[in-house]
C-alpha cells in the first residue's frame, strides 16, 4: 500500500486524566488507508478508534507522529474527507434537501448545480420526495440516510464513518449496510470505517485493522479477499466468510477474554 | 357545551359536517372555558365592591370600564401613553440588542466567557431596583433613565438566555460543519444562529414584563409623565378606578407583547413542530 491516501505514521495520543498522570490511549499505531479502499477499524470500546477518525479528520492532533492525507500532513480542520457520525446529526432546523445542500453551499457551488447534486445524491440513498421534510419527521433510518447524502453529495476524497449504524435496529442496518456496500462501489470512495461489529466489519471490508485494548496498538491487518457483491443478509452464505470471520476472531479474542479476567 | 355538540351532532346525516361542527364545539367550548375565571372575577369583584370592601379602596369593573373611557376620549390618557411607550421600545431594543451580543460573544469565546462570566454574574446579583434612584441622577428625570433602567433589567435575562443556547450547541455538529467546509462566519450562520434562536426568543418573550416593571419603577421613582406617574398619581390621591385602568393598559401591553412574540416564535421554530406524521421507515 504505497499509495496510500490516508496515512497514520506511528500516532500516539494521550489524555489528561483526572489523576496526575495522563492516560495513554494510543500507543504507536501505523496504518496506511489505499485509494479506493474500505478499511475497517475494530477494537473493544474505549480504545481509541473514533480517535483516529478525529485525526483523520483534523478535529484532533495526535500527541506523537503524523497523519498524513496524499502526503500533506494534517494539522488543521481537513476539508477533503466526509465525516459520517455514529448519531445522523442533520440540522433539526434544515429542511432534508437543505441539509444535503449545506456542504456545497459552503463550497460555493453555484445554484443549478447544487440542485442537479442534491436531487442525485438524495435519488442515490433513496429518499427522493422527502426534500421538504425536517430531519425531526424522518425515521432513523431515513436520517442516517440523509446523512450519508450529506457526505456523498460534495464526493469527499476520504469518507470517514464513526459506527454509522451502530444506534439503528436490526433490519435497518442489514438493509443500511448493503446500500453502503453499492454506493461504496458506484462512487468508487476510499472508506475509514469504525465499528465494534466483527461480522459488519468482515462483510464491508477489504482490510480489517484490529486494535487492542488501551493503550491500544495495531494487533494486525486482515485482508478479506471474499467477492462481491456480498450478501450482508446471511453473512454465513458468503464463500470464504467463515474463514475470514475465524481469522479476525483469532486475533480479536484475546483482547476480549483480558477484559473478563480484569472484571 | 359538550352535551350541546354531541346532541346536535347524532341526527345529522352527513358525518363529516357534524364532526367539523363538534370540533368547532370543542374549541369554542374551550374558549369559553377559559373565560369563566375572569368573569367570575370580575363579577365577585363587582358583586364585593360596597358589599365586602369599601368601594374606595377597591374601586370596581365597571367604574374602571368608565374611567378608562373617559381617559381615551378625553386624549388625557394619550401623552402618557407616549412617552412610557417610548421608554418601552427603546428600553426593551436595547437591552435585547445587548443581551444578545453579549450572550453570543461570551458564548462562541471561552477565552472572553472566563474574563468576564463572574461580572457579569456578580452585576446579575444586584437588585435592579435599588439602581432607580441612581439612575435618575445619572440619566435625568425624563425617559433616559426609564430606558436604561429596562434595558438592564431586560439585558441580564436575554444574556444567559443566549448564552446558555450558544454553549449547549452540540460540539459534533460544529466540527461536523467545519468539516464540511465551513469558515466561522458560516458556522454562525448556519449552526450558532439556528441553534441559539429557541434560546434567543425564549429570552425575548421573558424580558417583556421586566421592561414594563423597569420603566413603571423608574417612572414611580420620579418623572414628568407616564403611565407609572398616572398610577402614582392616582393611587395618591385615592382614585382606585385610575390606578386600576393604568394597570388593565399595562397589561394589554403585555398581552399583546406576548402575542407577538408567540407568533414571532412560531414562525422561526416551524422545525421544531413537525407538520403532519413519520413516514414509515425505509
Amino acid at each position: 500500500m504505497t499509495d496510500a491516501v490516508l496515512s497514520f505514521n506511528d500516532i500516539g495520543q494521550d489524555f489528561p486524566a483526572p489523576g496526575s498522570s495522563a492516560i495513554r490511549v494510543i500507543d504507536g499505531i501505523s496504518l496506511d488507508v489505499g485509494h479506493g479502499q474500505f478499511v475497517a477499524v475494530i477494537g473493544p470500546s474505549g480504545c481509541g478508534k473514533s480517535t483516529l477518525l478525529q485525526m483523520a479528520a483534523g478535529l484532533l492532533a495526535p500527541t506523537r507522529g503524523l497523519v498524513r492525507h496524499r502526503g500533506r500532513a494534517i494539522d488543521t480542520v481537513n476539508r477533503e474527507v466526509g465525516f459520517v457520525p455514529q448519531q445522523a446529526q442533520l440540522f433539526p432546523w434544515k429542511t432534508l434537501s437543505e441539509n444535503v445542500e449545506l456542504p456545497l453551499l459552503l463550497r460555493g457551488v453555484a445554484a443549478p448545480e447544487r440542485r442537479t447534486r442534491v436531487a442525485a445524491a438524495l435519488e442515490a440513498v433513496g429518499l427522493a420526495g422527502f426534500e421538504q421534510y425536517y430531519p425531526g419527521q424522518l425515521s432513523g433510518g431515513m436520517q442516517k440516510r440523509g446523512s450519508i447524502a450529506r457526505t456523498l453529495v460534495y464526493r469527499p476524497d476520504v469518507i470517514l464513518m464513526d459506527e454509522p449504524f451502530g444506534a439503528l435496529d436490526a433490519q435497518t442496518r442489514m438493509v443500511m449496510q448493503d446500500d453502503l456496500q453499492a454506493l461504496s462501489r458506484d462512487a468508487g470512495a476510499t472508506i475509514l470505517f469504525v465499528t465494534h461489529d466483527i461480522t459488519e466489519a468482515v462483510l464491508l471490508a477489504d482490510h480489517v485493522a484490529i486494535m487492542s485494548q488501551r493503550p491500544s496498538r495495531l494487533l494486525a491487518t486482515v485482508a478479506i479477499d471474499l467477492p462481491r457483491p456480498r450478501n450482508v443478509f446471511e453473512p454465513f452464505k458468503n464463500p470464504g466468510f467463515e474463514a475470514a470471520y475465524e481469522k479476525v476472531w483469532s486475533i480479536f479474542q484475546s483482547q476480549i477474554d483480558i477484559r473478563r479476567r480484569t472484571h | 357545551m359538550n352535551d350541546v355538540s354531541t346532541i346536535a351532532g347524532k341526527p345529522a346525516a352527513a358525518e363529516a359536517s357534524a364532526a367539523r361542527q363538534s370540533a368547532f364545539a370543542g374549541k369554542a367550548g374551550r374558549f369559553v372555558l377559559r373565560l369563566l375565571p375572569g368573569l367570575a372575577l370580575l363579577a365577585f369583584w363587582q358583586w364585593s365592591s360596597g358589599r365586602l370592601i369599601k368601594e374606595v379602596y377597591v374601586s370596581k369593573p365597571t367604574a374602571v370600564a368608565a374611567r378608562l373611557y373617559e381617559l381615551f376620549a378625553s386624549g388625557e390618557i394619550f401623552p402618557h401613553l407616549w412617552t412610557t411607550g417610548q421608554e418601552l421600545v427603546l428600553g426593551y431594543v436595547i437591552g435585547v440588542a445587548g443581551g444578545i451580543l453579549g450572550g453570543y460573544a461570551l458564548g462562541r469565546s471561552p477565552r472572553l466567557a472566563n474574563i468576564f462570566e463572574p461580572y457579569v454574574m456578580a452585576f446579575y446579583g444586584i437588585p435592579k431596583i435599588a439602581l432607580a434612584p441612581l439612575f435618575i441622577i445619572w440619566f435625568g428625570i425624563g425617559i433616559g433613565s426609564k430606558v436604561a433602567l429596562a434595558a438592564i433589567m431586560v439585558f441580564f435575562l436575554v444574556f444567559y438566555n443566549v448564552y446558555t443556547g450558544v454553549r449547549s450547541v452540540d460540539r459534533e455538529l460544529v466540527n461536523l460543519t467545519l468539516v464540511m467546509g465551513a469558515n466561522q462566519r458560516q458556522l454562525s450562520y448556519h449552526v450558532y444562529f439556528p441553534a441559539a434562536a429557541p434560546y434567543v426568543l425564549l429570552g425575548m418573550r421573558m424580558a417583556v414584563p421586566y421592561s414594563v416593571i423597569g420603566v413603571i419603577v423608574g417612572e414611580f421613582t420620579s418623572s414628568v409623565q407616564g403611565l407609572g406617574l398616572f398610577i402614582h398619581e392616582a393611587s395618591s390621591t385615592y382614585d382606585p378606578a385610575g390606578v386600576f385602568a393604568g394597570i388593565v393598559i399595562l397589561l394589554a401591553f403585555v398581552v399583546l407583547a406576548n402575542f407577538l412574540a408567540g407568533r414571532l416564535e412560531r414562525r422561526l421554530l416551524r422545525w421544531k413542530a413537525p407538520s403532519g406524521h413519520a413516514p414509515a421507515d425505509i
